[in-house]
This record gives C-alpha cells, structure tokens and sequence, in this order.
C-alpha cells in the first residue's frame, strides 16, 4: 500500500501530473458550463417553436425542424457527436478549433435538445387557465407567455436544469476521445505511469462527487428559495 | 308579448352570432347557434353539462375557434382568422370558473398588466410613428402634427388608479399588494371581474363564474355580477344558478345538444316552459 501511495505520490507531486489534473477540472467544468449556457439558448428557442401556437406555416415548419434536431442529438450517443463534430465536420469545414472548443460546441448543441425537452415540460405544466387569462384580456401570446407563463414556469425548470448540469459534468469523460484533457484524462495518465490504477481512479471518482455534491447543494439552495416565494403574502 | 317589450332593451344589436358551429375531431359539440345581443341585455345560457354552453361562451371571444359561422362584434367578424382578435378581446371581458388570476403577480399587477401594456404598445407604436414623422417634416413645406404620446410613469399611475378604485368598490383595496394565493375563492372571483372591468368592456362573458366557490361565497360574487347589470354591463352568464338566472337576466337560454333549444323571457322561462327536455331539466334543478 505504501508503494503504491508513494508512486502515486511521485507522478502527481514530483513529476507534476497535479497540473494536468488541473487542466483538465478546468476543462471538465468550462465544457459544461459553457455547454450548459449554449444548451439553455438554444433549448429556449426550440421550447419557443413548440409551445407557439400552430395556425400558420412557418411555426409548422420550425417546429418541424426542431423535431428532427431534438431527435438527432437525443438519438445518437453524444461521443458519437464529438468524434463527428472532430474529426469529420472540423476538416470538412477547415475550420482552425481546438478540441475544447469543439467539445463545448457539441455539449452545447447536444444538452439544447435536452433542455429544450425541460422547458416545454415546464413551461405546460404552468395551469393553461392562467395563459386563457391573457388572452381573453387581449395580450397577444408572447406578452402573456413572458410576463405570466414563464416566470410561474421557472420553478419547474430551474431544478431539473440543475440534473441536465450534473448530467453534463459526468459526460464530460467522454471528451477524452477527442484528445481532450479533461479529469477523466488527467488521472488516467497517472494510472498509465506505473500501470498502479487504484488512487488514480479512487480520487478520479472521489473529484466527480464532490463536483456533483456542490451543485446539487446548489440546487437544494435555489429549490428552497423559490419555496418561499410561493408563500409570499 | 308585453313582457318581451317590456324587458328587452331597445339598443342596437351588440353581437350577432350567425350558424355557429364548433367541432372537437370528429365530434360536434355545436351545431349552428344563432343569437343577437343587445346592448344592456343580461343573457343567462343554462343547460346539462356536456351540452356545449361553456363551448358557446369560449366561441364568442374566440378561445375556441368557430368550425364555422361568424361572429360580428362591432362591424367584424371575430370568426375570421384575418381579423386581429386581440384588438377585440380588449372590448369582450371574461370571466373564469377557476378565476384564473395571475398567480405571480400581485392583486394590483393583476389588474394592471393588460391595461398598461396595451396603453404601452400603443405609445410605443406612436413614439415610432413620430420619429418618421419628424424625419419627413424635414423635407415637407406643411409640416405634419406629432402624435401625442405619453409617458409610460403615467400610464401607469393612470391604470393603478382606476385600479384602487375598482377595488375599492368591492371592498378590497387593502389586498392590492398581495399574491392571488392568500385570497379566498369570492375574494378571487371578484378581483378577476375587477379585472376584466378594468379594461373597460363592452360585454363581459361569465364561464360559470360560481361553480368552483365554497357555497358561503357565492352570496358575495353574485351581488357583484347584479351590481354590474344595475350599472347596464351588457353581460353573458353562464351559469347553474337558476334564482340569479330568472332575476337578473333579460333573457335565457336553454342548450341542448349542442343547439339552443328553448329562450324566453326568464319569468316565463321558468314558470312556463314549453319543450318537454326543458320541463325535465327544471324538475331537476329547480
């Protein structure tokens, strides 16, 4: 035990492996952070298309194509995504990307069909009266949905994109198929120096957990807040 | 007949409803209703559920759109899908079963919010207007007036004055800064009347607008509703309270399957009925 400690303790401090451990929680987090804050842009627009009402074309047509993007990015495994968003549409489009970007990107793009799928649960299951409210006042639809749907939506919405933000931090160990250096990768390559796996991947584990736990503390915070404006007198 | 010229006012035709239909798939819930309303009538539309009454009152402002026929409301047909049905909805109030007020926004926001807005969007089209305007006067030897505009602090105050007083004639004044969901259930109906009055209708539509109150409350919503018709509201209720019916209504409407299959005068209506479905469902309610 005390070998393998002292390997460990030698790869990490001595030959300074800490600092790739380093990059990649910074990758992890940027990944799905950012990926986060693209996914909710676009899971908004998306949400947007499917809850308009349908009399004309062109929201038959955009909702049309939001079925079939949702459809693609929840029908495909996202590693799948990056390997084609790296290593097919990055040379086929010439364009200069490094892998990080590329895999915020595909985050991004991928967690907007998931966040889009929360926001129109969210924003239906709000009481349809209150919406027939604003209208039968004469409010057109968007005024009614931004100044009474959505805001009463919100508390539905905000917990579940807390677990889409949990989701992505775990998948984020996937981007080490595109050379990425993320947790994932770091300790990996710890563990590869001695062959001597067990405190790599322990810690590895042990760093995921507490990411989770601080943003489901995050979540329990929030949660509770938005209680108490429930009983705002 | 003396009694029809008695009650029925003699005021121009408000709304004219012609061969209404409504279909849900393959299932016709209306199947062609004709009625005028009259400036200052009060029509009460009574009937079995399922019978398509509720259906009728969500076809007039159109929160059901009509299958067919046509619905002209000041020179317009509402039934149309060309026409801007929220210019219209503005003059055509309505009340709910569920009251439906905002839950995230105050008593007075309630109240507020579609007034203002409205004003605002008016303005803002003005302010729009004028900027072109000016512009063009550059160039122009008889120069264009400006349109008036306002500022938005005032239209505001304007709408949460008209508010209080609102409120204050129901009595309610001191819960303009509370959330829907600490009011009991009359004190809720009244403030989505309020609400509707706020806007300054033409008519007001009740969908039921005491079936979801705790018996002990539908005293206080029902004094409201009678109030408005001393006041002259021109009013369409639907509604299972058959003593308000016969003395507040000029009019009612029995519906049947989906057709209007009796209307009278309400003392007639209720002490003579001529169908025999009728005369089975007052030996019912009654």
């Amino acid at each position: 035990m005390q070998r393998i400690w002292d390997l460990f303790y030698q790869q990490f401090i001595t030959y300074g492996a800490y600092r790739e451990v380093l990059e990649g929680l910074l990758a992890t987090v940027e990944i799905a952070v950012f990926g986060l804050l693209i996914g909710v842009v676009i899971g908004t627009l998306i949400a947007m298309v499917k809850v308009m009402p349908k009399y004309k074309r062109l929201p038959r047509v955009l909702s049309g194509i939001c079925t079939v993007y949702v459809g693609f990015f929840r029908g495909t495994p996202m590693v799948v995504q990056l390997l084609i968003g790296y290593f097919v549409l990055l040379p086929a489009l010439k364009i200069a990307a490094d892998a990080v970007t590329v895999a915020i990107v595909v985050f991004g793009l991928n967690s907007g069909a998931y966040v889009s799928e929360i926001m129109r649960s969210g924003i239906q299951s709000v009481d349809p009266g209150q919406l027939e409210a604003g209208r039968a006042l004469g409010l057109t639809f968007w005024k009614s949905m931004f100044s009474i749907v959505i805001p009463q939506s919100v508390k539905n919405i905000l917990p579940t994109l807390g677990n889409e933000f949990i989701v992505l931090i775990k998948e984020t160990s996937v981007t080490s198929f595109i050379a990425v250096t993320d947790l994932t990768k770091a300790f990996r390559a710890i563990g590869d120096a001695n062959y001597e796996y067990i405190i790599p991947y322990l810690m590895l584990a042990a760093v995921y957990l507490i990411l989770v736990m601080l943003i489901t503390l995050g979540i329990r915070i929030m949660e509770r807040r938005l209680k108490r404006s429930d009983r705002r007198a | 007949m003396t009694e029809e010229l008695k009650q029925s006012p003699s005021e121009e035709v408000l709304l004219s409803i012609r061969g209404l239909k409504k279909s849900f798939g393959s299932h016709e819930v209306l199947k062609g209703i004709d009625l005028d309303i009259r400036e200052g009538e009060k029509i009460a539309v009574i009937g079995p559920s399922g019978c398509g009454k509720s259906t009728f009152l969500r076809c007039i402002n159109c929160m059901e759109d009509p299958t067919a026929g046509s619905i002209f409301f000041e020179g317009v047909d509402l039934a149309d899908m060309k026409v801007d049905i929220n210019v219209h909805r503005q003059k055509i109030g309505m009340v709910f079963q569920q009251f439906n007020l905002f839950n995230n926004l105050t008593v007075l926001r309630n109240i507020t919010l579609a007034p203002v807005s409205i004003a605002q969007k008016a303005n803002r089209k003005r302010k729009v207007r004028n900027f072109f305007r000016s512009f063009l006067n550059l160039f122009r030897k008889e120069k264009k007036p400006l349109l008036p505009v306002r500022k938005s602090a005032d239209i505001r105050a304007e709408a949460e004055k008209r508010a209080f007083e609102l409120l204050e004639r129901i009595g309610l004044s001191d819960k303009a800064e509370v959330y829907p969901s600490t009011l009991s259930g009359g004190q809720k109906q009244r403030i989505a009347i309020v609400r509707a009055l706020a806007m300054d209708p033409d008519v007001i539509l009740f969908d039921e607008p005491t079936s979801a109150l705790d018996p002990e409350m539908v005293g206080e919503v029902l004094d409201l509703m009678k109030k408005l018709a001393e006041d002259g509201m021109t009013m369409v209720i639907v509604t299972h309270e058959m003593g308000f019916a016969r003395e507040v209504a000029t009019r009612v409407l029995f519906m049947d399957d989906g057709q209007i299959a009796e209307e009278n005068m309400p003392e007639a209506f209720f002490t003579r009925p001529q169908s025999a479905r009728l005369q089975d469902f007052l030996s019912k309610v009654l």
